[in-house]
């Protein structure tokens, strides 16, 4: 069962998820606008980001459980191994019960643009860690 | 007669339960719960040693078995999470009167709440705190403030005031106290208050009001946190004017429009 398999998931994403998405690609470039697709049941979100100098292409998944347990954002373009990059370079951003805001999936709060957004922010510190070996953020408690 | 149902049948949820259904208008219950009871659940737990190695729900069953012949148990020994049980689970939950949620972790607890809002039941949640110094409980009914409400309301409330106080919500916090778990004693008070809460629902849950949306109650001291032992924090929390989880939707869409609207959207955003 997948999030377009319930009324709910369908209501969710048509209400809250879509709106946004659209608010975040009006007069964005081409390039790096968010692309939706159903699969298997699930929304799938493909985008490119561009932190600094380097463009990555990523995926953001929205599994059944959304927005209960939080989006899945995967990179596809290929990256070094690094801090908080967990396996099938899938991105570590999320930590039940940690004392930094946006380190805690909030649903009531948080749309999967916040996800996109916290994407960003993850790219942006792998891109100072490619260069110093240093994670600018200190790690969420 | 009131049938419950219960997600987390641990050493939290198991007080709680086991308080609650000996009330006699209780007569059936439906928990949920994927665990295994281990050897190291033994300190904190209602079930005896002879029970290790079996599911927590079975154990449960057994527990009822004994001290309530009369009441029926359904035990479904799922993650409240899982895609393949949610049909199952809410057929149990329309069925249901009351909810008990006593999930250890924040996604079951939102999960909790869609369910109880999507079949409009009145529920109740009790969180202990790490190392026993507290707990809250919480009592939630429909039309009122839901889950990520509170949950947003309570997290800033703490931020502004104590900004660098230890989490004490957090087992997995590096501050080493946030790691000691709740004594028996302090999972066995805070469930004491989580029943009593939940057996004014059982009596007469259209007219019950405890008179607070959460309640914590202080068990120790604690620096920079609980100045002070046994106290009670009243806390009313409306409902959110912006919570994505339960604000009215921006536009009303028909259930016979939504598959038409959302494969429009889905085609749209999927040519960008």
């Amino acid at each position: 069962m997948g999030l377009l398999d319930t009324e709910h998931g369908k209501r969710r994403l048509l209400t809250v998820e879509i709106p946004v998405i659209e608010r975040y690609n009006e007069g964005r470039d081409p390039e790096f606008r968010i692309r939706v697709a159903a699969m298997c049941g699930n929304i799938v979100l493909r985008y490119a980001l561009k932190p600094g100098h380097n463009l990555y292409v990523l995926e953001t998944r929205l599994l059944s459980s959304y927005p209960s347990v939080p989006p899945e954002t995967r990179v596809i373009t290929p990256l070094k191994h690094c801090p908080h990059l967990l396996e099938g370079q899938t991105l570590c951003m999320w930590r039940q019960g940690s004392t930094r805001v946006t380190s805690r999936w909030d649903p009531s709060r948080f749309t999967c643009v916040f996800a996109v957004q916290a994407a960003w922010r993850w790219l942006a510190c792998y891109e100072v860690w490619h260069e110093t070996g240093e994670w600018p953020l200190p790690e969420a408690k | 007669m009131a049938h419950l149902f219960q997600v987390g049948v641990g050493s939290g949820g198991m007080a709680v339960l086991d308080l609650v259904a000996r009330d006699p208008k209780v007569m059936r219950v439906t928990i949920v719960d994927p665990d295994l009871y281990k050897p190291d659940n033994v300190e904190r737990h209602l079930f005896p040693m002879s029970m290790v190695g079996q599911k927590k729900v079975h154990a449960a069953s057994h527990w009822f078995k004994e001290r309530r012949p009369d009441l029926q148990v359904e035990a479904f020994d799922a993650d409240l999470l899982d895609p393949a049980w949610q049909k199952q689970l809410e057929h149990s939950i329309a069925a249901a009167d009351i909810g008990i949620c006593a999930a250890d972790n924040e996604p079951a607890k939102y999960q909790f709440d869609a369910f109880m809002r999507r079949f409009a039941k009145p529920w109740t949640l009790g969180e202990v705190l790490s190392g026993g110094i507290g707990g809250f409980v919480h009592w939630f009914v429909p039309g009122g403030p839901c889950y990520g409400c509170v949950a947003s309301h309570l997290q800033r409330a703490v931020e502004v005031e104590k900004p660098k106080a230890p989490d004490y919500s957090n087992p997995g916090a590096a501050v080493a106290e946030t790691r000691i778990p709740a004594s028996r004693a302090s999972i066995g008070t805070i469930a004491g208050l989580h029943a009593v809460v939940t057996l004014g629902l059982v009596a007469e849950a259209s007219k019950y009001n405890p008179g607070f949306t959460s309640m914590l109650y202080t068990l120790q001291t604690a620096p920079d946190v609980f100045p002070e032992a046994f106290r009670t924090f009243r806390f009313r929390i409306p409902r959110a004017e912006n919570c994505l989880i339960c604000r009215p939707p921006e536009r009303e869409v028909a259930s016979e429009e939504i598959d038409v609207a959302l494969s429009e959207a889905l085609a749209r955003l999927g040519h960008e």
